[in-house]
């Protein structure tokens, strides 16, 4: 971190290094630094506290919120298939409007949307981050051929053509399998194919960073003791990739967020009546309808975009407060 | 028919019958002067003008399947294609009923049968050019129609003469591979006469004469499917210029003779036809006056028509014919329970068309459909079996009723097929999803990409039976306004295929198998077909393996610019034949 050369007038100076104040100088362990750091960080603070928010909503909302598959016909103009009243029909009943066409709830198609779009992306992104620190671990410190092997896999999943396989495979699928159907196979179905091709952005992180680490004098030290594979594995490398492995798990959620609402946009996501929303979007996009009720499409736009956001700012504060030096 | 080839007619209650061979060479009706106003276009002949000159602008949001009369199955092409292609046969330019009439179009009068019904004789009219100056022979014709067997070069039009002719029909792989065969069912015993052999009995001759496939092609001129380029004219316009998904322009025809086809006109010097526009453009040019013409012919999109309805002077120049589409769900006969047809007729009563209707479009999108043809193919008849019109909101308790029929009280659980690229297709399946649920009937839906719904998913038997879909969306407009021409595909028991099945339902009915055979038998007068038509139609419904959602209409704009505009019934847009600029 680059001292500030001229510090604020509300930002305290290095405090926590440089122990100064009335208190006794305690120690402090590299976890509590970085919290300290993350604490002052007020854009990344405000980015956890909305994605705290939003798991709060997908975990609780649905249960508060009307249900999302009720029709109003009577709140929507059929001839212009518009919404009556101004911003999407904006009412006491329905505070964020009704969708065009059908006059369901807006307010709960989001708020059920927010579970869906969330469930999957933190299962997708949890699948990637397994399979990619499993890989990349194995592939730094064991390095040879199974290194090259592995390194060669990335490169095939990088250059798969995901999008063309997600559509073809939706639609190969079976109503029912593996004791799942309807959308609790689709789900599955999603969270593998997007967690599946994405660990390999996250398996050569790890790769790089178990390249560099292994090579460091602790590990050498570890091994001159007698320390075997699964010891230095688990006891030396891992507790020093933890923080790779939050801060880029925290930067592939937005990504695997916009996955998910990329497929539903092409029709290969949930099955509706399930909103989500990258299928609201696409039936805003795609009936044409956001030219006539522009909230349609402003609505389900504006949660990808905050949440997007939000897990981006709070993931770059959390990179900068356990790597100080990549700033 | 699957796509945008809609071809049918516009809603006019009370048509009687379609009178055939008595036309002769109808010539155009005798327009009457309009003011215009909503609607006018359905009616009459908006802005009547025989002043020439100007230049006419089109514009479509995608591109046509091909430009060669002999390679397309698009509504809009079939109307357009006119102006520089002319049928055999050809529809009336006129408004109404009258619009629905096949007349002679190349030929010089109706085509005659023998008394067997397998032989079709048409005589050309005499001494009549190509754009180029070569004459125009009944051979032109006989190669125009050998052209479209080569199925691997011009892929897209439809394929009655494989299925219809006698003699090497069923074999022949055109003139493209097979340059020294000879379609032996087809005759030109002089340069004005064409003579088709048939491999049975059909009557309906005139309406596949009037396909643009049997416009004349020079064999020494065509190319192929490229032969779209730059296709040597029997109309009143030619091409000038062609950039391939861009633009195409037509001139006039130098060599044209208003006797060839007076149902079309030469009226403006150049036609513009400007291609994959965006489609929302298309609209505000087209009110702001920048072009004449949506291509297309589909109506507006969503955001002009909030404009146009709500403006007093722009509805005044918009007409909202029926396109002479129906948008219905296919129920299957096979897939259990609804091999019951109580459980069918269930799904019947319980369906709400009110939120049907609004997810195909609203009032202005179409009429809430009660029958399984639209009204005005020749022998409608109205009827309300299922009460979509009285309980426009689905009638639950006769549902319930067929439901303890069935021996399912409590309802029942199927799979419904979609395309999910199709927003209005979505909408509807989850319309009736809605309106099924509160008397226990649970859809499960299943999207499928449209390009591949026939030919891998909803078109396929076997993965029907095997995936358990019940319910499938379809859409269809005939090829020729006449009930044979809509149900043959749709309920014929011999029209079920192992894939690409276009009659979802698996229906094979004997009552209705046995009407349509009669509607082609020789000999069958027109009042016959009348009854044929309504008695299949009935039948169908009481069978409920069709449910209709409604009669498709479109929101057109009527450009103040042009002269000579009319509702053309049977394309169910414009007359593109006609049209004129001030």
């Amino acid at each position: 971190m680059t001292a500030p050369l001229e510090a604020p007038a509300d930002a305290a100076p290095e405090t926590v290094l440089a122990g100064a104040g009335a208190k006794a100088i305690e120690g402090r362990s590299l976890g509590q630094i970085a919290w300290m750091r993350l604490r002052r960080d007020k854009v990344a603070m405000a980015g956890g506290i909305v994605i705290i928010f939003l798991i709060l909503v997908a975990i609780i909302g649905p249960f508060l919120v009307q249900d999302p598959t009720i029709y109003h016909n009577n709140l929507i103009n059929p001839t212009f298939s518009r919404p009556n009243g101004p911003l999407g029909g904006i009412s006491a009943a329905h505070p964020l409007g009704v969708e065009p066409v059908t006059g369901r709830d807006m307010l709960s198609r989001v708020v059920n949307g927010a579970r869906v779009s969330l469930l999957i992306a933190f299962l997708a992104t949890a699948l990637a981050v397994v399979i990619g620190v499993v890989m990349g671990v194995i592939a730094g410190y064991f390095g040879g051929w199974g290194d090259a092997v592995i390194a060669r896999l990335m490169d095939i999943f990088l250059a798969f053509p995901l999008l063309v396989f997600a559509i073809a495979l939706v639609g190969v699928m079976p109503n029912s399998a593996f004791g799942l159907s309807g959308n609790g196979l689709r789900i599955w179905l999603l969270v593998f194919i997007i967690g599946f091709f994405a660990w390999p952005y996250m398996g050569r992180i790890i790769r790089g960073q178990t390249l560099s680490l292994r090579e460091r004098e602790f590990v050498d030290a570890a091994r001159s003791l007698g320390a075997r594979g699964p010891y230095v594995l688990f006891r030396e490398l891992l507790p020093n990739l933890w923080g790779p492995i939050l801060v880029y798990s925290t930067l592939l959620i937005p990504t695997n967020i916009l996955f998910e609402a990329a497929l539903s946009y092409l029709g290969v996501g949930i099955i509706p009546p399930q909103p989500t929303w990258g299928g609201m979007l696409s039936d805003a996009v795609s009936g044409g309808y956001y030219a006539i009720d522009p909230m349609f499409m402003i609505i389900p736009g504006f949660a990808i975009f905050i949440t997007v956001l939000a897990f981006n700012l709070f993931g770059d504060g959390l990179r900068d407060a356990l790597d100080p030096r990549s700033r | 028919m699957r796509r945008r080839r809609t071809i049918g007619l516009a809603a006019f209650s009370g048509i009687t019958a379609l009178v055939l061979a008595a036309c002769g060479s109808g010539g155009s009706p005798s327009p009457s002067p309009t003011s215009g106003g909503y609607n006018a276009a359905i009616s009459s002949v908006v802005a009547p003008s025989s002043h020439k000159g100007g230049t006419i602008t089109y514009s479509q949001s995608s591109v046509p399947d091909s430009t060669d009369p002999g390679n397309t199955y698009y509504a809009f092409n079939w109307n357009f294609t006119r102006l520089y292609a002319t049928p055999l046969m050809t529809y009336k330019s006129c408004p109404g009923t009258c619009g629905l009439q096949v007349v002679p179009g190349l030929a010089a009068a109706p085509g005659t049968v023998s008394s067997d019904g397998l032989t079709w004789t048409y005589h050309i009219k005499p001494n009549m050019k190509f754009s180029d100056g070569t004459p125009i022979t009944s051979a032109d014709v006989k190669y125009a129609i050998e052209r479209t067997f080569a199925k691997d070069v011009l892929v897209n039009g439809p394929s009655y003469w494989q299925i219809l002719l006698a003699g090497n029909a069923a074999k022949y792989k055109g003139p493209y591979k097979d340059p020294k065969g000879d379609l032996t069912s087809v005759d030109t015993p002089d340069p004005t006469t064409i003579v088709f052999h048939l491999a049975k009995p059909f009557a309906d001759m005139n309406y596949v004469a009037a396909i643009p496939q049997t416009a004349p092609v020079p064999k020494a001129k065509d190319k192929g499917a490229n032969y779209q380029l730059n296709p040597i004219s029997s109309g009143p316009y030619m091409f000038q210029s062609y950039q391939l998904n861009k633009q195409y322009t037509l001139v006039k025809n130098p060599n044209w003779n208003p006797a060839l086809n007076p149902q079309v006109k030469q009226l403006a010097d150049k036609i513009v036809v400007n291609l994959n526009a965006n489609a929302n453009d298309i609209d505000n040019r087209l009110i702001a006056g920048g072009i004449q013409m949506d291509q297309a012919g589909t109506g507006v999109q969503s955001a002009a028509r909030a404009r146009i309805l709500s403006s007093p002077s722009l509805k005044a120049s918009s007409d909202d014919p029926i396109t002479g589409f129906l948008w219905f769900e296919y129920i299957n006969t096979k897939v259990p329970p609804l091999n019951n047809v109580h459980c069918r007729m269930a799904v019947m009563y319980a369906a709400n068309k009110t939120t049907l209707q609004n997810a195909y479009g609203g009032p202005y999108g179409g009429d809430i459909a009660s029958t399984a043809m639209p009204p005005n193919i020749v022998g409608f008849q109205k009827f309300d079996l299922y009460h979509a019109l009285s309980k426009p909101g689905g009638d639950p308790a006769s549902a319930k009723q067929q439901l303890a029929a069935c021996g399912h009280p409590s309802g029942f659980t199927t799979g419904m097929a979609y395309r999910s690229d199709r927003p209005r297709d979505t909408a509807a399946a989850q319309a009736l999803q809605a309106a099924l649920a509160p008397v226990g009937i649970k859809l499960q839906l299943h999207g499928y990409p449209s390009g591949t719904y026939y030919s891998n998913y909803a078109g396929v038997p076997a993965y029907v039976h095997s995936h358990d879909l019940g319910i499938a969306t379809g859409g269809w407009g005939a090829d020729w306004p006449d009930a044979w021409g809509w149900f043959q595909s749709l309920v014929a028991g011999n029209a079920i295929a192992s894939a690409g099945n276009t009659n979802i339902g698996e229906l094979n009915d004997p009552v209705v198998n046995s009407a349509l055979d009669k509607m082609q038998a020789p000999g069958v007068s027109q009042a016959e077909k009348n009854t044929l038509a309504n008695q299949i139609n009935t039948q169908v419904m009481k069978d409920a393996v069709m449910l209709p959602a409604v009669y498709a209409k479109a929101l057109l704009y009527r450009s103040p610019d042009l002269t000579n505009v009319v509702v053309q019934p049977y394309y169910g847009m414009y007359d593109y034949g006609t049209l004129g600029t001030k």
